[in-house]
């Protein structure tokens, strides 16, 4: 659509919101389906999560209901508390007694936990409040709430109709009456609801509260649930980002009572506003295809608009108004875009030509749900969080991680310098105190390290030095199984031929002595285009082709996207791509060649390593789920499972899904078609399946319980087989992090490190394992939520378990993170929803097509 | 034409606020905004630098003020510390506060306490504001009120707003429009009062008000009606600021400062950023023949002419002038180099930087620089560039 076009649209679109207005009741067929709160598109890498900014600015008045939520300035806590209610440690047996694991040796760790001290009969009282008459808007209830002089010293928590105290009025009901500005009387009615154990989860929140509360008070600057130090910022001028300080805090209830835990976040802003952005995108693009680049580029996207610190979605650009236009005022009067910022916010704008952004405003006033259109001018709005351009651009990456990167000594400082803050700040303290808190010491616990893996190669058994990385101890020694690679291609442009010539000798010889035979390839140059590619694949690719490599001369991205759409749809071929100025990187040949070398053998379903395995008949399968690039409303669910004893060779799968609650139904064909696939290897079904689920959010855990799990067990028992069954919930990202002290320093814990008591959760089965190493920074621990469990395997065997699979990840040679069908996974979905958008072929499932 | 005029888009940027409904005389706007407006209006006439608001209650004109940036210190005053508390914190910088900062440093701070009790820490002031105070204060206050007032604190401006009950009758069954009023003055009483006042303090005053009466009725004057006092001799009372004994009576609430230019950290960030910004523009608007040159771009689109840009600042004739006589950026092999002297041409870093010497010092550590120091160096191409 035109822009002019679009202005046309939203003429008719006007004229309906002026008929709602008279009183016809067409509101809900207006497009006012725009969902603010679903603003965290601009951010997807997992550590990236520091770059979100909530704009949760729902004033809606909770119900008392006991399931409601308590919500303060707008800011939503329901989300962390969701999974609270969810008991699943009750269910299972075995562990229901105990759950920790006792094999390994003993480590004393620090933690970033907190205790919280407070009487032993405190209570939390909680009050709900009416008014006569009623008011609609939450802030005049607050204000007047507020300062009546009755409740003015008392510690309070209020969202303008559940009132909490830490004191009980003296009377069940009490009565108050204030005065408005405009010398309305208002009889204010506070009724007594509930009294609450601090351990309720009303109580946790309202707790999180508080401690929001007070570190505002310590001048940090709330965005979203942390808070962040905007005085001490870090720039990255190069990439016009700044990096504000911060911390993720929390309070919740862990094994057997209150902490507050903290977690040192950095904030990334950026120093660009959407005007810098056009005007830079018109340079490149240049005019013809201008309007629609910047289109795509920017819609969707969340500014902050500098004046008032609002954040806001783009939802269109309006190329046919200009800041000299005027629009309407809410009272009516006709102003110019220019005057109404120059009186209002005392900010001139500079440049007259330019568009405006289109943000349609979903929001609640009073009961006329009319949508209402924000313009938004682009000079004054800052982009927010990083688009995925930026995220896949590895300087910027790089710079980024090397700012915030922070040694377990580090951050050990900054938490102490936040407690210290925190019991020195006299408002700080006063603020607990008046609500009977006291803030407690750091927690200390024990974990456990388990014993170091064995390395089993073709005819070797390695005990690697470090299990960080075993490339070294395993040079000279032959991988478990390879494809001989007879029929192969490589594309090349003719600036790259030599580089790629060098390379395959290379190739050759690394393959040679790792047991992998590389044959002659045929070599086909192209020029240097993306179409031109694509047409030699299609040209060249034949059914005995066992692989094509391409050599690709930039990373544009429509390269390597129309490669892999064509090789994994059309024509099921496995593909490697190499970017030409990888292979110039002098000196690093070799060791660049082994790691082609390692994904190709996979490629072809090879197996490169194993570990020893000591349950029979087990198959383990990984889970992961992410939004899709381009339709954000298509779910990618990528499914990996074991085919063999040995979990050395996996069956994948690739499923697109409309909605979360979908995914569920996909699970079932995959694991009937897993099955399969293991009984055709083994002529057998597996006696044990453990499933390990990554992907899940806050809040979703009773969709596993009640979606998934029965969908697992139901595709077991319809395949005839009686296997049992585990599921694990695996999470990269949580709030504990864990030091070990030494030499008066403090230090990240040996590989191998679990975590089972203390900072866990009494009514999970769950447990801590730190499976990888963080170089310089701190190593963030995985969690593991054992939510369905007819396997029985004591906590010792479950723990050792996952952290062998951890080793078994054959794109890198040392443990990773998480449990390796769980990174095939996330690898699987990552090609599939940023390059394919499609379901890739069945043909290539017994092979890892995607690393 | 219909369609520049945006009928559905009745807010630009979704500042809803309260708006109080009169029963059956309107004002547009609000009075109250009316009220806050003149203030604005008096404070850029005037530009203090320092502005006090004396029953500053939830905060609001402070928060309509803190955006002039001829304002270095800003205080409210209340006997309310709740109301204080509860909208204090709305003052405090945002986040574009931090990406673009003031010009000049800005401290506001609230304090609890009296309008009658004396407090050093207001004293010196540019000009001091009580809109729709006097009325609230009992007779002993109201005494009181002149000698801590225009006696103690001695601004030199004070603006004084209080309802005229001439205007009353036109509202049905009024006789005080807020039960905590003590009195509502006619506009001689205030006069009488206001002239008294300054005579004794040695201030002149000037009377206005704001909210036209309706047509019909236009002899009871204005509904709020105000007062402006200013200082006779100007700031000559100064001197004597020093020679005051702290005396600090009220207790600090809350208090933030604004980052600024003033402050070195957030000018070299600013500086950096501005620098960085415009030595992006330049590169990417000499990547384009660039291309053309290279031959190498075969599937996309070609630029039948090299692409103006359809928007960006607008230069004047003399600053066009300026910029096309400084050095010009230049090539050498992949590296791109913009002189420190062609930055300085453009105005946005021309009033930042005085000089190249004074952007080297700051930028130095931040961003590379030739050899000589003379120019800042980028790789021409970069990781977008290749995505387009």
């Amino acid at each position: 659509m035109s822009g002019r076009a679009r202005a046309r649209a939203r003429g008719i679109a006007r004229s309906s919101f002026r008929a709602t207005e008279v009183g016809r009741t067409q509101a809900s067929s207006l497009p006012t389906s725009v969902d603010l709160s679903n603003n965290e598109a601009s951010s997807s890498s997992g550590f990236m999560g520091t770059s979100r900014i909530s704009t949760n600015r729902k004033y809606e008045i909770s119900s008392c209901d006991a399931g409601s939520t308590f919500m303060e300035r707008g800011v939503k806590n329901k989300w962390d508390f969701m999974d609270l209610d969810i008991c699943t440690r009750e269910k299972l047996a075995h562990v229901r007694d105990c759950k920790t694991g006792s094999s390994g040796i003993p480590v004393k760790l620090v933690t970033n936990l907190f205790n919280l001290d407070f009487p032993q009969d405190w209570q939390l009282y909680q009050y709900h409040v009416t008014y006569l008459p009623d008011l609609a808007s939450r802030r005049l209830r607050i204000a007047l709430l507020y300062s009546h002089s009755k409740l003015s010293d008392k510690a309070k928590a209020f969202d303008g109709a559940m009132l909490f105290l830490s004191q009980k009025l003296e009377e069940k009901v009490t009565e108050l009456s204030s005065e408005t500005q405009r010398g309305e009387t208002v009889k204010m009615t506070i009724t007594l609801k509930r009294e609450l154990p601090s351990s309720s989860p009303m109580c946790i929140q309202v707790f999180n509260i508080i401690f929001r509360k007070i570190l505002k008070k310590l001048s940090m600057y709330q965005i979203g649930r942390n808070f962040y130090n905007p005085s001490e910022p870090m720039e990255i001028p190069q990439h016009k980002l700044s990096l504000w300080p911060g911390f993720a805090i929390s309070v919740s209830y862990f094994e057997s009572k209150l902490l507050f835990s903290a977690d040192v976040s950095y904030k990334v802003l950026r120093n660009e506003t959407v005007l810098e952005f056009m005007t830079a995108l018109c340079h490149r693009t240049g005019l013809s295809c201008f309007t629609q680049t910047c289109e795509k580029q920017l819609i969707g996207l969340i500014v902050l608009t500098r004046y008032n610190n609002r954040t806001y979605r783009i939802d269109d650009i309006d190329w046919s108004v200009r800041p000299t236009h005027t629009f309407q005022k809410r009272d009516g009067t006709e102003i110019t875009y220019v005057d109404y910022y120059k009186q209002q916010y005392d900010i001139t704008i500079s440049d007259l030509n330019q568009p405006v952004l289109v943000s349609l405003l979903k929001r609640k006033r009073y009961d006329n749900s009319e949508a209402q259109l924000a313009h938004l001018i682009p000079e004054l709005c800052f982009l927010t969080g990083l688009t995925e351009q930026a995220t896949s651009d590895f300087q910027l990456m790089k710079a980024v991680a090397e700012k915030m990167r922070l040694s377990p000594l580090g951050r050990q400082q900054r938490l102490a310098r936040l407690v210290d803050d925190l019991q020195r700040n006299t408002n700080a303290r006063f603020e607990l105190e008046t609500w009977g808190l006291h803030f407690g010491s750091q927690v200390s616990l024990t974990g456990r390290i388990v014993p170091s893996e064995k390395i089993l190669m073709q005819d070797h058994i390695c005990q690697p030095v470090s299990a960080a990385d075993w490339s070294k101890d395993v040079r000279t020694c032959k991988i478990l199984s390879a494809q001989s690679l007879n029929t192969w291609l490589i594309l090349c442009s003719d600036r790259t031929e030599y580089v790629a010539n060098s390379f395959l000798n290379c190739l050759r010889r690394v393959g040679d002595s790792m047991g992998f035979n590389v044959d002659y390839p045929k070599i086909i140059k192209v020029q240097e285009n993306p179409a031109a590619f694509v047409r030699a694949v299609q040209q060249h690719v034949d059914p005995d082709v066992q692989l094509v490599m391409c050599i690709l001369p930039s990373n544009q991205k429509t390269y390597y996207d129309s490669i892999k759409k064509y090789l994994s749809l059309d024509c099921p071929v496995p593909s490697q791509c190499v970017l030409a100025r990888t292979l110039n990187k002098q000196g690093m040949m070799m060791s660049i060649a082994t790691k082609i070398a390692m994904q190709m053998t996979c490629k072809l379903g090879g197996e490169l390593w194993a570990v020893e395995i000591p349950l029979k008949s087990l198959m383990v399968v990984g889970i992961d789920v992410c939004k899709d690039a381009l339709s954000k409303d298509v779910m990618v669910v990528g499914c990996v499972a074991s085919v063999n004893p040995g979990i050395t060779r996996w069956f994948s799968r690739c499923i697109l899904q409309r909605t979360t609650t979908d995914v569920a139904d996909c699970l079932k064909v995959f694991m009937t078609g897993a099955l399969n696939k293991w009984y055709k290897y083994n002529h057998d079904l597996p006696a044990r399946i453990i499933v390990y689920r990554a992907g899940v959010g806050d809040g979703q855990l009773k969709t596993l319980i009640e979606y998934e799990v029965p969908q697992l067990l139901s595709s077991v028992a319809e395949s005839s087989s009686n296997a049992r069954l585990s599921v694990i919930v695996v999470r990269k990202k949580c709030m504990p992090r864990f030091f070990t002290e030494m030499n008066r320093t403090v230090q990240n814990p040996p590989l191998g490190t679990v975590v089972d008591s203390e900072a866990t959760r009494n009514e999970w089965y769950d447990f801590y394992l730190i499976s990888q190493v963080a170089g310089r920074g701190t190593v963030s621990p995985t969690y593991y939520n054992v939510i369905y469990d007819d396997n029985g395997l004591k906590p010792d065997h479950m723990q050792r378990l996952t952290f062998k699979l951890c080793h078994l990840y054959y794109n890198w040679p040392g443990l990773i993170s998480v449990p390796a069908p769980c990174q095939y996974a996330r690898k699987l979905t990552f090609l599939v929803a940023q390059s394919i958008h499609k379901e890739p072929s069945l043909e290539l499932a017994s092979f890892l097509f995607y690393l | 034409m219909e369609e520049n005029k945006l009928q559905c888009s009745s807010v630009v940027d979704g500042n809803f606020e309260e708006v109080p409904r009169e029963t059956v005389i309107q004002f547009k706007p609000p009075l109250y905004r009316q009220r806050y407006q003149f203030v604005k209006n008096l404070v850029e006439q005037h530009e203090p630098k320092k502005v006090a608001d004396l029953g500053c209650g939830d905060t609001s004109l402070l928060r309509l003020l803190k955006v002039n940036p001829c304002i270095e210190l800003l205080v409210g005053v209340d006997i309310n510390e709740d109301k204080l508390r509860w909208r204090g914190d709305t003052l405090a910088p945002f986040m574009g506060d931090f990406l673009k900062p003031r010009d000049l440093n800005l401290t506001i701070t609230l304090y609890h306490g009296s309008v009658v009790e004396r407090d050093s820490r207001l004293l010196g002031f540019d000009l001091i504001t009580c809109i729709e105070l006097i009325e609230h204060l009992d007779s002993g206050d109201l005494a009181r009120f002149p000698e801590v007032v225009f006696g103690y604190l001695s601004p030199s401006m004070i603006v004084i707003s209080t309802p005229n009950s001439e205007f009353n009758p036109l509202f049905p069954s009024v006789t005080l429009r807020d039960s905590d009023h003590k009195f509502e003055w006619t506009r001689m009483e205030f006069q009488t009062w206001a002239l008294y006042v300054a005579n004794r303090y040695d201030y002149s005053v000037e009377f206005t008000g704001v909210g036209e009466p309706p047509a019909g009725a236009e002899n009871v004057g204005y509904c709020t009606q105000i007062g402006i006092f200013r200082k006779n001799g100007g700031k000559a009372m100064k001197s004597c600021v020093s020679e005051q004994h702290d005396q600090h009576v009220y207790k600090a609430v809350f208090t933030t400062s604004y980052p600024s230019l003033q402050q070195e950290r957030f000018f070299k960030l600013v500086l950096v950023n501005e620098v960085s910004q415009q030595v992006e523009s330049l590169r990417v608007s000499h990547l384009p023949r660039q291309k053309k040159q290279d031959g190498e771009w075969g599937d996309k689109p070609k630029d039948s002419k090299a692409p103006g840009p359809c928007f960006g600042p607008v230069f004047t004739e003399i600053e066009k002038a300026k910029i096309e006589n400084s050095p010009k950026p230049f090539c050498v092999g992949d590296k791109f180099f913009v002189p420190l002297q062609r930055l300085l041409a453009y105005p946005k870093l021309n009033r930042l930087c005085a000089n190249e010497e004074m952007m080297r010092s700051v930028i130095a550590d931040s961003i590379p620089l030739s050899s000589d120091g003379s120019a800042v160096v980028a790789d021409l191409r970069d990781y977008f560039d290749e995505q387009f």
